[in-house]
C-alpha cells in the first residue's frame, strides 16, 4: 500500500478518496486486476481505478515516482496488520520522497503535515526508549 | 490504542511549529492501531456522505 492511504495507516490523521495499491505487474496486465476487481463486485472505472462492492476506490500503480523499484521497496517497506491481514505498507518517508518527486500540486499540498507527523512520530519512538 | 492518546501528546506538546489543535490531532492518530486510523478516517468521509464513490458522484466529484 502506498500513498495517503498507507500514510492514514501509519499514522497521518487525513483523509483520502481511494486506496492506492503498488502491484508488481506491467501495466499491459491489468486485465488480470480488472478481472480480480470483478470477481470481488466491482467494477472498473478506468484502467487503474476500481469502485469494489461498497464503493470505496482502488487505484492500482504500476510505477512509482522518485522511488527505487518494487522489490527494493517492498524488501524495505514495514509489515502492518490491517483489517486482518499482514499487509506491506511503503514507510511515511518513502512516501514524502515519492510526493516530493511528483511534484503535482496535490502531492506538494501533503509535504508540510506529512512531515509535522514525522517529526512527531520521531519525538514519541524517542521518549518510548529507556 | 486511541483511548491512549492522552500520553503521546504529553510527549510531543513540546514540538515547535504544529498548533495545539495538530498536536492533538496527530497525538490521536498516532496512539491508534492502524484500524482504528482507518476507521476515523472512513468516519470522516461518511460523516460529510463522501464514502462511496456513487455518493461523491451524486455530489459533483470526479471519482
Amino acid at each position: 500500500m502506498v500513498g495517503m492511504s498507507a500514510a492514514i495507516i501509519q499514522g497521518v490523521p487525513a483523509t483520502t478518496l481511494d486506496t492506492d495499491l503498488w502491484v508488481d505487474l506491467p501495466q499491459r496486465h491489468y486485465i488480470r486486476l480488472l478481472n480480480l476487481v470483478h470477481r470481488q463486485g466491482g467494477t472498473g472505472l478506468a484502467p487503474t481505478m476500481y469502485a469494489l462492492a461498497d464503493g470505496s476506490l482502488v487505484n492500482f500503480i504500476f510505477s512509482m515516482t522518485g522511488l527505487r523499484n518494487f522489490a527494493t521497496e517492498y524488501e524495505h517497506a514495514r509489515e502492518m496488520m490491517w483489517n486482518g491481514l499482514k499487509i506491506r505498507v511503503l514507510p511515511l518517508e518513502r512516501i514524502y520522497q515519492s510526493k516530493k518527486a511528483s511534484a503535482r500540486d496535490k502531492d506538494l499540498a501533503h509535504l508540510p503535515f506529512l512531515e509535522k507527523v514525522m517529526r512527531a512520530q520521531k519525538r514519541n519512538e524517542e521518549k518510548k526508549k529507556p | 490504542m486511541l483511548k491512549d492518546w492522552k500520553k503521546v501528546h504529553r510527549k510531543i506538546r513540546g514540538l515547535r511549529g504544529l498548533s495545539a489543535e495538530e498536536k492533538i490531532m496527530i497525538a490521536r492518530s498516532l496512539a491508534a492501531t492502524p484500524d482504528e486510523r482507518w476507521q476515523m478516517h472512513e468516519n470522516f468521509l461518511r460523516s460529510h456522505g463522501l464514502f462511496s464513490h456513487w455518493q461523491r458522484k451524486a455530489s459533483g466529484f470526479k471519482w
